[in-house]
């Protein structure tokens, strides 16, 4: 008796494990403000600092990461449109020794020819000539009209010692899509065929997961890791882009439940990195915020955790209420973990029943999806 | 300072009895600030509470508070004004009413729930709280609306 297991919970596995399986993953789909930048800059840089011992690899990711980043923002405030259909995608994957960045954003259809020519003009220099370029445009002051962005490939070419890659999606009569990758390789400045071939199916990857995320009407959507430090910044990112309202409170309450079950009750499924790998995206439709929430379990633990969702969903409200005050009142309960307690509040704040799904991934995990939504009035 | 709390003091004096150091503990992205003071007469939890770990987080708080029980000031006024709390701090800031209740026998206690017009859930909270114990509890409704944009400058 699973609680509306839908079709669009089975479709969270995908989204998760749409991109490759590298070393790790870090995908933000969402607004991109200068306000919200530097929260989406720090839960990549979490990520990067475990991996990445500081030096100068590290110094060159940062640096493109926050070029990329600030592209993606210029951008999107220059569309002027906060909706989904304009919404930026920031990508960090490592596979073997290779870190790629990926950014996506719409662009007007008119600029796309220049553009197009710039980052080509960029792919066909080497590296002596792309200082002499760089030193030319800071000598004489010439500046791209897009504040510099010029400057900014020319930057994210060398300091990456790679081509960029790039494409153009073609949306409506006024607007494209660009994609753009950068390949950072840790250890040496050289190419191979095989390796450019990965890198297209990784940008290949990350469109397909944005266009299906599009579709969806999601807002947000985190694929990483979960830990604290992320779930604070994810916190204050939704924070800073939804305006004040009652439903947007209760956005927010249920992301810290939903974000620290995560992190706490998730597994560890790539024993690797600090914090528990796992999705979490809001969508919104015109009646509803709709939270959902992806992660592994242990197989030994599915068990238990199906019943108690099968008996927290079988309660009216009133036992709901009950129930809440009596792990409140109960003495022995120190820890509420595991009792139950935070899927019963989500049940009375949410006012409806929690829908959940647990896929077998192999003889040791499951993935377990978590769905709820929230009234928009 | 108000008289009956001089004289209340020079009392502790006289016993030979240490007024008991105030708790304060600044606010952090996801713990709240606590400031309780009994010389000052403020006795105040604010921000939000979003620890991983609440029980280690509120421990300290409930050691202080069941050693003030022994001690309390005639009067003592709670203000909670949190702005967010998850479940799991939902259960500590219960234990910290609880025991608010039990210092009620020795000390003439008010708890001020304070909650933002548009968060029912806090307001529900506050509401369950009333049912739970037997202190005198004031639901304080406030509007906040757009004023806490924090400096977020890039």
């Amino acid at each position: 008796m699973r609680q509306k297991t839908k079709k669009p919970l089975k479709v969270t596995y995908e989204l998760f494990n749409r991109v490759g399986s590298g070393d790790f993953e870090y995908i933000y789909r969402g607004m991109f403000t200068q306000n919200l930048t530097r929260k989406i800059l720090s839960l990549a840089e979490s990520s990067l600092q475990r991996f990445v011992d500081k030096g100068s690899l590290q110094n060159r990711i940062y640096f493109i990461m926050v070029e990329g980043l600030q592209n993606v923002t210029r951008h999107q405030e220059d569309a002027g449109d906060m909706s989904n259909d304009h919404a930026g995608i920031f990508a960090i994957q490592k596979t073997g020794d290779r870190y790629l960045i990926t950014t996506g954003n719409t662009i007007v259809n008119s600029k796309v020819e220049s553009l197009k020519e710039r980052l080509e003009k960029v792919n066909n220099l080497d590296r002596d000539e792309l200082k002499k370029l760089h030193r030319e445009i800071l000598s004489t002051g010439e500046l791209s009209e897009k504040g510099g962005a010029g400057l900014g490939l020319i930057e994210m070419a060398r300091r990456s010692g790679n081509r960029l890659s790039f494409d153009f999606e073609y949306i409506d009569l006024y607007w494209s899509y660009f994609y753009l990758q950068t390949e950072i390789p840790s250890r040496s400045y050289e190419n191979s065929a095989v390796e450019e071939l990965e890198e297209s199916k990784s940008m290949r990857d990350i469109k397909n997961l944005n266009r299906m995320l599009s579709k969806r009407d999601i807002l947000l959507n985190f694929n990483g890791n979960f830990n604290q430090n992320n779930i604070l910044s994810l916190l204050s990112i939704i924070k800073g882009q939804m305006s004040v309202s009652r439903a947007a409170k209760k956005v927010y309450y249920i992301m810290v439940e939903m974000l620290q079950n995560i992190s706490k009750h998730g597994s560890n499924y790539q024993e690797t990195s600090e914090g528990n790998s796992g999705i979490f995206y809001l969508g919104q439709t015109d009646e509803e915020f709709i939270l959902t929430s992806g992660n592994y379990i242990a197989n030994k633990d599915v068990k238990g955790l199906e019943e108690r969702l099968e008996i927290i969903n079988a309660l009216d409200n009133n036992e709901l209420n009950e129930y809440f005050n009596k792990i409140l009142l109960d003495q022995n309960v120190i820890d509420p973990k595991k009792t139950g307690l935070g899927f019963v509040d989500m049940r009375l704040k949410c006012n409806r029943k929690v829908a959940y799904d647990f896929k077998k991934v192999n003889d040791e995990y499951s993935f377990f999806t978590l769905q709820t939504s929230i009234q928009t009035k | 300072m108000s008289i009956h709390f001089s004289l209340y003091r020079q009392v502790y004096k006289q016993n030979k009895l240490i007024l008991m150091e105030p708790l304060i503990i600044k606010a952090t992205e996801d713990t709240p600030e606590i400031r309780f003071d009994p010389e000052q007469e403020i006795f105040e939890i604010s921000n939000v509470s979003l620890p991983e770990n609440a029980i280690e987080f509120y421990a300290p708080i409930l050691d202080w508070l069941k050693r003030y029980k022994s001690n309390p000031n005639p009067k003592t006024v709670f203000n909670f004004d949190l702005e967010y709390l998850n479940t799991a701090s939902s259960k500590q800031v219960f234990e910290l009413v609880f025991l608010i209740d039990k210092i009620n026998e020795n000390s003439d206690v008010t708890v001020r729930w304070h909650y933002d017009a548009i968060d029912e859930d806090m307001y529900s909270l506050g509401v369950r709280f009333t049912h739970l114990v037997k202190v005198k509890f004031e639901l304080v409704e406030y509007e906040k609306g757009d004023m806490d944009d924090e400096d977020d400058d890039f």
